[in-house]
């Protein structure tokens, strides 16, 4: 049992357990003898994983790198082969290399990465969402062959991969219904118009270095354009007339006011968007997505590797926030709402509407990319480049930091649905309050701050305050907790009125002191 | 009778933990450490809960049809008829569950029988376990224990409608039953000598 609901009523069972039969509260028994006292149980207790967990945790964390690995060694191969056949079709080395790299990119990162992650993204959100919840996850969807596996695999679910099939089979099959009255060309094409921005964004970011691979020199970005950064913020305001017309052209009044919340939230965090990245455009002092990661590699007062994330570490949390709320996902998915409210694709069925789906997941995975490009220095190893440089070839070093970028952008995909299943759902007020009046406010402040930094004492000074940044944003937010004696913690009435009157003035200290 | 109030203590939340960063980690840590707990963890197996539960993972998914929950006694499932000694039902045909069903689900024929106390014996009994909806009232209704519901399972799914209607040989079932009541009448046949009863 989820010890967090045994928690609460192992309390009234203690008592009903005298009267009715036991047999249904052994296993609360059982459970609850490994914690304290079940009502008085701090998180922190909760939380703690038994060895074996975490020793399974790290093989799985390793079975999925390999996994990874061989989707990256697939990529770079191909890559490789695509340029081999160009060359040897009879075009020159110059030009194989450069149609070779834009025809391979397309077809394999496009085409093969960033729609096999959103794909296994939508499985994986159902079955880690499962795992998360205490359930099972489906796992009865079978192709068929199970049977014919050998050994451990006979009858397996397959780790309920074969809804994927399921589910797209059932879409491809579904009764599209067009409503009459609304605009029909409209309705038809506000599906790719929210997926198609998504898919673009991929275009310039930087999977990997030039490097070389089976004797050909590969570069994993589909497009090195001088402004990349204008680039991912102008496609990702395209991406809100996918829903506003959606909503609008459902001839239906809810999915109408459905395409409305959602424009209405994701303008709102573009300005947000743009401007955090505005501090990394300072410090870097370049637009190029490629130069931006490469700039980040090396270290940072020989130590920490030159991360975005400890340059500004205050517009990782508001990026992460806005991102989330452009693609309307994680607590931000009012407009969607699921079971809660009418969302702007109501009138959807079929294929149009696994196009939206998929476009969730495809924004999901592309923001993953673009956070790693951005703060995690991209595909850069965080340590050891040129030790590996040195001992393991160039080539070597290559592939890794292919497979650093890919990993960290599992990881954060991954985050993105951790934070998902973990926070309840925004109401829309608090949506618009978060974007305008706190998110906004402070990415500003970022902007100017770090400008004032960099222009006094350049990116080693920008450095330093980052990291002074997070410090002392980690110390203020940790203060405002204090430990009980039993060890248990909590805001404290008594505590937080003390401190409150340090800190918000004495407006609360007289409305205190008036009522005694 | 002054009315009684309390005055109850709001904390005040500055910005600082209105911005809840401390407890947004938390939530994460819990759910990363549930993802992991239920992905290796194993479950302490020697309390049984269910029948048939196979893997010892934390979840609570109960993998039906391979895993089970028991029904609780007095569970009213899937109705059987009881037999007597000689294999025969013990239903008379007296059509008392028939005319209480609410569901109107139970069919009988009745036909002749020869010995004295007993006089018919159903030569069809059907039941439409569709129609069912287990109520109970023919078990209570039957004057001869002749039918119950005490299989511990539920009526089985089929594929087609006219599979759920169960006749006289499938629904007979389980040990053969004799009151003592029985034994006053059973096994005299109506035309051979009666003698006074009694035993």
């Amino acid at each position: 049992m989820s010890s967090a609901i045994a928690a609460d009523p192992h309390s009234d069972l203690g008592h009903a357990a005298d009267q009715h039969d036991h047999h249904g509260h052994d296993a609360h028994d059982g459970h609850a003898h490994d914690h304290a006292p079940a009502v008085e149980q701090s998180v922190a207790a909760r939380a703690r994983l038994t060895p074996r967990e975490f020793l399974g945790g790290l093989a799985l964390l390793g079975f999925i790198l390999t996994l990874i690995a061989g989707m990256c060694l697939v990529m770079a191969a191909g890559m490789a082969l695509i340029i081999k056949a160009f060359k040897a079709g009879g075009m020159s080395p110059a030009d194989a290399t450069l149609w070779g790299n834009a025809v391979g990119s397309v077809s394999l990162i496009v085409l093969v990465f960033v729609m096999v992650l959103a794909t296994l993204l939508t499985m994986g959100e159902r079955k880690w969402s499962a795992f998360i919840q205490d359930r099972m996850g489906p796992n009865r969807a079978r192709f068929g062959f199970e049977k014919h596996l050998p050994g451990p695999l006979k009858d397996t679910s397959l780790w309920g991969l074969p809804h994927i099939a399921a589910d797209v089979l059932k879409m491809l099959t579904k009764e599209e219904i067009v409503p009459d009255m609304g605009n029909k060309v409209l309705f038809h094409i506000a599906p790719a118009l929210a997926f198609g921005p998504a898919f673009v964004l991929f275009a310039v970011i930087p999977m990997s270095p030039t490097f070389t691979f089976l004797g050909e020199s590969i570069t994993m970005q589909v497009a090195q354009v001088d402004q990349g950064l204008l680039y991912i913020f102008a496609i990702a305001s395209l991406a809100v007339l996918g829903s506003s017309l959606a909503g609008w052209s459902s001839n239906n009044k809810y999915a109408l006011l459905g395409g409305v919340r959602a424009s209405a939230q994701m303008i709102s965090y573009e300005v947000t968007l743009g401007m955090t990245l505005v501090g990394l455009m300072i410090i870097f002092q370049t637009l190029r997505l490629d130069t931006l990661s490469q700039l980040q590699g090396g270290y940072i007062f020989g130590v920490l590797p030159n991360w975005g994330i400890f340059y500004q570490p205050l517009a990782i949390i508001a990026y992460f926030a806005a991102a989330s709320a452009e693609i309307k996902r994680a607590p931000f998915d009012l407009p969607e709402g699921e079971s809660e409210i009418v969302g702007y694709f109501i009138e959807y069925s079929g294929l149009k509407f696994g196009i939206f789906m998929i476009a969730e997941f495809v924004e999901v995975v592309v923001f993953a990319g673009l956070f790693t490009v951005l703060f995690f220095g991209g595909w850069h190893l965080p340590w050891g480049e040129e030790w590996i440089a040195q001992n393991w070839g160039a080539t070597a070093l290559g592939f890794l930091q292919f497979l650093s970028f890919t990993t960290k952008t599992f990881i954060f995909c991954w985050l993105s649905l951790v934070v998902r299943w973990t926070f309840p759902r925004f109401r829309y007020d608090q949506v618009m309050n978060l974007g305008w009046k706190m998110l906004l406010p402070l990415s500003i402040a970022n902007v100017v701050l770090t400008a004032l930094v960099t222009l006094q004492w350049g990116r080693n000074g920008a450095a330093i305050f980052g990291m002074l940044q997070l410090l002392l944003v980690v110390a203020w937010v940790v203060g405002a907790f204090k430990l009980r004696r039993d060890g248990t913690e909590t805001l404290l009435p008594a505590e937080g009125a003390a401190s409150h009157a340090h800190h918000h003035g004495h407006d609360a200290h007289d409305a205190h002191a008036a009522a005694h | 009778m002054a009315i009684k109030s309390v005055f109850v203590e709001h904390p005040e939340y500055g910005v600082r933990e209105r911005m809840y960063v401390r407890e947004a980690v938390r939530g994460i840590a819990i759910t990363t450490a549930h993802f992991f707990r239920n992905l290796f963890g194993k479950r302490d197996t020697s309390t049984v809960e269910m029948t048939e539960r196979q893997g010892a993972n934390l979840m609570n998914t109960i993998a039906y049809p391979e895993e089970k929950r028991d029904y609780p006694p007095g569970y009213r499932g899937m109705h059987r008829l009881v037999p007597r000694e000689d294999g025969k039902p013990r239903c008379v045909a007296c059509y008392m569950c028939a005319t209480v069903c609410p569901a109107q689900c139970i069919y009988i024929e009745a036909g002749e029988f020869d010995a004295e106390g007993i006089e018919k014996y159903p030569t069809r009994f059907e039941i439409d376990e569709l129609r069912c909806i287990v109520c109970g009232f023919c078990v209570e209704a039957c004057p001869k224990d002749a039918i119950r519901m005490d299989t511990n399972t539920h009526a089985p799914a089929v594929l087609s409608r006219p599979l759920a209607v169960h006749d006289k040989e499938s629904l007979l079932s389980g040990p053969a039953v004799s009151h003592p009541s029985d034994a006053l009448t059973y096994g005299k046949s109506r035309n051979s000598g009666s003698h006074g009863g009694g035993h």
